[in-house]
């Protein structure tokens, strides 16, 4: 009488916890709203323009945590076999490691570079539209005024459970195909180590980041 | 006598400018544009790598880029550094008003009557509060600036681009943007006002003020690129079918492998 059965207590607090959470899941709004495309690219602007904007960090810090959340919104893996296509399959999987290290710091070090020419910049964003793939398209704008503005499109297909980016359009121009194009006469001519050759060439002769 | 030359087409164009207007009121049914021909996008022809004649179009692209790097870039790095950001903003807005007959034009050519109505309306205001051009009050009016050309026009009626060209001193192109250049140039009103030296001068402006905008994006993007001469292919194509269907396609996704994980799985 003193004591209840360890098994009759576990099955109370199962039961406690199946309660609780009958109360919470009806009212998931929260929960579902931030795992969707347009929160996801709403959140990873936010984040970047934020870390831009802060004038106690410097350009390096900048980029660094620029990267920390690029990493994070950005499905790597995926980016990388897009622009690959076929010829991923030419790709073993160190090789495969290895590219998608050298076309990360690539990505960083060509577009980190942009750390240093904001000035102030807005982003809104647009609408969404779903696409093939069951992938999604969200429409943004950087502001710069007027004609000056330029549409940025984020494609975002959801893996694991998570939604990420694994494509950025730039008025018009996509990043994936402009990367397939250029590295599918690398890899059909020299093989995946001459690609990957080439990208650590381009990635060590880099400028380093202006640190003002 | 020049000016009374100039008058007369001032006539002309005003005359020419409220017809359409008219026409335009009397097409405007509504919001309801004609769809592209083609149900998905135009024409897309065979792809951005279409490039059968990529020999003689690295050698031109090879002298294009020569002349940028020796005399265009040079001069628009002295431009960049003596003008405000505000004055090539304005010499960049003079010559947009300018291109106003070309954009008015084609947006007709492709049916796109309130586009065209809204042209009419940015000339106009432009041209007179705007001060001839160098101030843009009508975008901030609501009266959104188009970028429209005969190239275009031939694209949205489902004419392909054909093979990937490099113009000499023009750069990028194809068949079909080739031709509607010319069609553009006859059309454009300047040639009248101006002639001869004039005409190449204010081209020659127009050139290095474009190109004194964009210093740091070129430079980056020959950073960023594996093969400059592959990425201006890419994004010159991508960029043509954007603009074809107003950007609400993106130029990658036309081609219906480009986020198929599929075509990645092992083969081996």
């Amino acid at each position: 009488m003193t004591s209840t059965s360890p098994t009759i207590r576990v099955n109370a607090w199962l039961a406690l916890v199946l309660a609780l959470l009958a109360i919470v899941v009806p009212a998931p709004a929260r929960a579902t709203d931030d795992n969707t495309p347009t929160a996801l690219v709403e959140q990873t602007t936010s984040r970047v323009l934020a870390i831009l904007a802060d004038h106690a960090l410097s350009a390096d810090e900048k980029r660094h945590r620029i990267e920390d959340v690029v990493y994070d919104s950005v499905d790597f893996e995926t980016l990388s076999r897009l622009v690959l296509a076929r010829n991923w399959s030419r790709f073993n999987d160190d090789q495969r490691v290895a590219f998608m290290d050298a076309f990360k710091q690539h990505l960083s070090m060509t577009y980190g570079r942009n750390v240093e020419s904001y000035h102030n910049e807005k982003v809104t964003i647009l609408s969404s539209r779903a696409e093939s793939q069951g992938d999604w398209t969200v429409k943004t704008k950087i502001l710069r005024g007027g004609p000056g503005d330029i549409s940025v499109d984020y494609r975002a297909r959801q893996r694991d459970g998570r939604w990420r980016i694994i494509d950025v359009i730039i008025e018009g121009v996509s990043l994936v195909s402009n990367f397939r194009s250029q590295f599918q006469d690398v890899v059909s001519n020299g093989g995946p180590d001459h690609l990957i050759t080439l990208l650590r060439e381009k990635n060590a002769k880099g400028e380093p980041l202006k640190t003002s | 006598m020049r000016w009374m030359a100039r008058d007369r087409r001032c006539t002309t164009v005003v005359v020419v400018a409220l017809t359409t207007m008219l026409l335009a009121a009397a097409g405007a049914r509504g919001e309801d544009q004609p769809p592209p021909p083609t149900d998905v996008v135009t024409d897309i022809g065979r792809g951005p790598d279409y490039d059968p004649w990529q020999r003689m179009n690295r050698g031109v692209f090879w002298f294009n880029d020569h002349l940028d790097h020796y005399l265009l870039e040079p001069a628009a790095t002295g431009w960049d550094r003596v003008m405000p950001d505000r004055v090539q903003s304005s010499i960049a807005n003079f010559f947009a008003n300018l291109r106003f007959p070309i954009v008015m034009v084609n947006n007709l050519l492709q049916g796109k009557v309130q586009p065209a109505v809204i042209d009419v309306g940015r000339f106009m205001i432009n041209t007179t509060i705007g001060v001839a051009g160098f101030f843009d009050p009508a975008t901030d009016w609501g009266l959104p600036r188009h970028n429209e050309d005969f190239g275009q026009t031939l694209g949205w009626w489902g004419v392909p681009p054909g093979p990937y060209l490099v113009l000499p001193l023009l750069g990028p192109s194809n068949p079909r943007d080739t031709g509607g250049l010319v069609v553009d140039y006859g059309l454009s009103v300047t040639p009248f006002f101006v002639g001869g030296y004039a005409l190449m001068g204010a081209g020659a402006i127009n050139a290095i003020n474009a190109r004194s905008m964009v210093l740091q994006q070129v430079k980056q993007a020959k950073q960023a690129s594996l093969d400059y001469y592959v990425f201006v292919r890419n994004a010159y194509y991508q960029r043509r079918v954007a603009l074809i269907n107003d950007q609400e396609q993106n130029g990658g996704s036309t081609k219906d492998d480009l986020y198929d994980i599929d075509v990645t799985n092992d083969t081996r």
